[in-house]
């Protein structure tokens, strides 16, 4: 490290010290300090680590979560950022405040938002970028998928050696020629059938000619074992497979990958699609699959963001939902739900919503009539456009509870007529409906999304 | 049900960006509560669109990408569409479907990118500016108020025998400076609305649901479905 560096880093170190010391914060601000006395410091701390960066729309925290603890087996004190701080001055932040490692190279994983891979690689050339897919997110500010993928494709082009670790099963991976070297996992749990994407799905066009693309099975969305029925483009070989799907409830999921069980204490398929991105780079990176397993099941902890919280004896689970991808795959997850519920959909449309609400019609919401649902309850600023929609899907409204104000609907929860409940929530109502359980003293104040 | 209607939903499977299906969801609903039967259809890229099967249609928006291809493909269905509006089939077109109806639309990177002229309106780019947020109209032919969110590049001007859906009360509308929102030509109907409108403008979706049985089954009276009240929605 120049003398330059040095200085800089231990600037950056101190006042890291004094904020997180003093103001109990200090997450980009000792980041800024640094990279303003040493714009190269990046490049100085970056260089000592092998880095993994993972990118995409949906499941970077898991995964970003998941991976640090399977390479834990392996490899000492791993630095990871916190969710939020991932541009350039929030990852210099995360390598100033690093711990020891006793390791000759230590390991980084980076959870980076898509448009931020440059920012990064300017810097940094990663050892490995995982892709976990790439969907529609508030489009009022992200833009189209094929921009969304050009912007990561942007940074990877400063790595040129590094190895993407891409979900196979996701047609935009395997859209461009790359000089990478490309490693792919994704589903193989099915027989092969012929069938395309549902109507109302993002990114089913033949990147090589431009038909629909076929599909042999589909896990959901535009993923599965792609190909196309005029030209042959087909899904890639797989390294990595998902070649059985177990038990899958609400909470917890079991699988095979490479004939190998597992399980993870958390539902959803996607959650499977980020264990499984995470067993690749363990493999990658040299964990045996038996260690992977350990690691799956070592921690619950890393799971937080479905939390049960008790309202009166009610068991309330509060799920975030902002794209119509998430939310399908939340319907999905729980529709396995054996015991009958309760369904709370909660809407804002404040700018972290996205404040155009029609991606609401774009979500599975017709399946609700047919699942095991006692009662109903809408709410939120926008409160009119959810119970249309659920209206629209058939719920009839006998079981339908309107009310706007959250601070009513935690009161109505507990006479909601089962004790387990699920509430739905975009972002803004997720941390008003906190405070408000917060208030009422349901839940400690505070965030863990 | 007592009658049916046939539905193509043009491109349905590429122009579905900001929940177009919401827009069949609607007529589904609005239907049902007429008695009347939507069997629906997806017609797209290769597809043959049969103006003779089919007694509505709905065309949404999509992305850049895909939009462009759509552009190419329906050149090949040119003739049936504009049979089938010059023969008052009703229509739905949206954003891009909206665009696509026209002369041509210019895409991000100055291309003019072809549409099928059926509609004698043309659309223009604007430079890093888009038109977005809750946007109000007014139909005074209808004496009906139309609310819904806009999202678009695009700058579109309207031409011979077109009247706007509405005028502008809060928002940009085609262009942002001649207070059009939208428009209607015979019983086509085109907007930037998404929500998507049908959700919010039930009386839309009944225009184009008893147009479409007047025209199918000439000689019965719709006019107690006319006059059916759509309760507010937003």
């Amino acid at each position: 490290m120049s003398m330059r560096s040095s200085v800089a880093s231990f600037v950056g170190r101190s006042s890291y010290w004094f904020l997180h010391t003093f103001f109990k914060g200090g997450s980009s601000l000792p980041g800024k300090l640094t990279l303003k006395l040493d714009p190269d410091i990046l490049k100085n701390l970056g260089a000592k680590y092998d880095v993994v960066v993972i990118t995409g729309t949906n499941g970077k925290t898991l995964t970003t979560a998941l991976t640090v603890r399977v390479l834990d087996q392996k490899y000492d004190n791993i630095l990871t950022n916190p969710t939020g701080s991932n541009m350039a001055q929030g990852i210099v932040t995360t390598f100033l405040e690093a711990p020891k490692s006793k390791d000759a190279k230590p390991v980084a994983v980076l959870e980076v938002d898509e448009a931020n891979v440059i920012e990064v690689t300017k810097y940094i050339k990663p050892k490995a970028f995982v892709f976990t897919n790439i969907f529609r997110d508030q489009m009022d500010r992200y833009g189209e998928i094929y921009t969304t993928y050009q912007k990561i494709l942007n940074g990877v082009a400063l790595a040129p050696e590094a190895t993407i670790i891409a979900n196979g099963d996701a047609p935009i991976f395997h859209s461009k020629e790359l000089p990478n070297p490309i490693i792919y996992y994704g589903f193989d749990h099915e027989p092969d059938s012929e069938m395309k994407a549902k109507p109302n799905t993002d990114g089913v066009l033949c990147p090589v000619c431009q038909n629909i693309l076929h599909y042999k099975s589909i896990t959901y969305s535009n993923l599965g074992k792609y190909y196309c029925p005029v030209c042959g483009f087909s899904r890639p070989e797989l390294t990595y497979s998902l070649n059985k799907l177990g038990e899958l409830t609400p909470t917890s999921s079991s699988f095979e990958i490479d004939n190998q069980p597992f399980k993870i204490e958390i539902g959803g398929m996607y959650n499977i699609y980020n264990a499984l991105a995470a067993y690749a780079v363990g493999r990658f990176m040299g964990v045996s699959p038996s260690q992977v397993a350990k690691a799956f099941e070592s921690d619950k902890k890393v799971f937080g963001r479905q939390e049960e919280i008790n309202v009166e004896g009610k068991k309330v689970t509060l799920i975030l939902v902002k794209n119509p991808v998430g939310l399908n795959q939340v319907l999905d997850m729980i529709s396995t739900d054996k015991t009958p519920f309760s369904f709370v959909s909660l809407l804002n449309a404040n700018y972290a919503d996205g404040i155009d609400t029609s991606w609401i019609w774009d979500g599975d919401f017709e399946m609700l009539p047919k699942l095991n649902i006692k009662a109903f309850m809408t709410g939120g600023e926008r409160y009119k456009d959810v119970t249309f929609r659920l209206k629209v899907a058939g719920v009839p409204e006998g079981k339908l509870t309107v009310e706007p104000n959250l601070s009513k609907v935690i009161e109505k929860i507990p006479s909601l007529p089962t004790e387990r409940v699920y509430v739905l929530a975009t972002y803004t109502a997720v941390l008003q409906l906190r405070k408000e359980l917060a208030n009422k003293g349901y839940i400690k104040e505070g965030m863990t999304l | 049900m007592s009658y049916e209607l046939n539905v193509a939903h043009l491109y349905g499977d590429l122009m579905n960006t900001y929940g177009d299906v919401g827009n069949i969801l609607a007529l589904e609903y609005y239907a049902k509560q007429m008695d009347v039967k939507l069997n629906v259809d997806i017609v797209s890229l290769k597809d043959e669109f049969d103006a003779d099967r089919y007694d509505l249609a709905f065309f949404g928006g999509g992305q850049d990408y895909e939009q462009v291809i759509v552009s190419k493909d329906i050149q090949g269905k040119k003739d049936a569409l504009t049979q089938f509006i010059e023969s008052d089939g009703p229509m739905l077109a949206i954003c891009g479907g909206f665009q696509l109806l026209g002369h041509y639309y210019v895409g991000a990177d100055g291309e003019k990118i072809p549409g099928i002229g059926a509609l004698d309106h043309y659309t223009l780019a604007q430079d890093h500016n888009r038109f977005i947020g809750d946007i109000v109209i007014d139909n005074e032919d209808f004496g009906e108020e139309y609310h819904g969110f806009e999202n678009h590049q695009g700058r579109t001007f309207l031409g011979e025998g077109e009247k706007p859906l509405g005028k502008v009360v809060t928002g940009k509308g085609n262009n942002g400076e001649d207070q059009t929102e939208g428009a209607i030509y015979k019983n086509v109907f085109c907007s930037y609305f998404h929500g998507p409108i049908l959700t919010r403008n039930g009386n839309i979706a009944k225009r184009l649901l008893v147009a479409a049985l007047e025209r199918k089954y000439p000689d019965q009276d719709f006019s107690t479905l006319e006059k059916m009240p759509i309760p507010a929605t937003f």
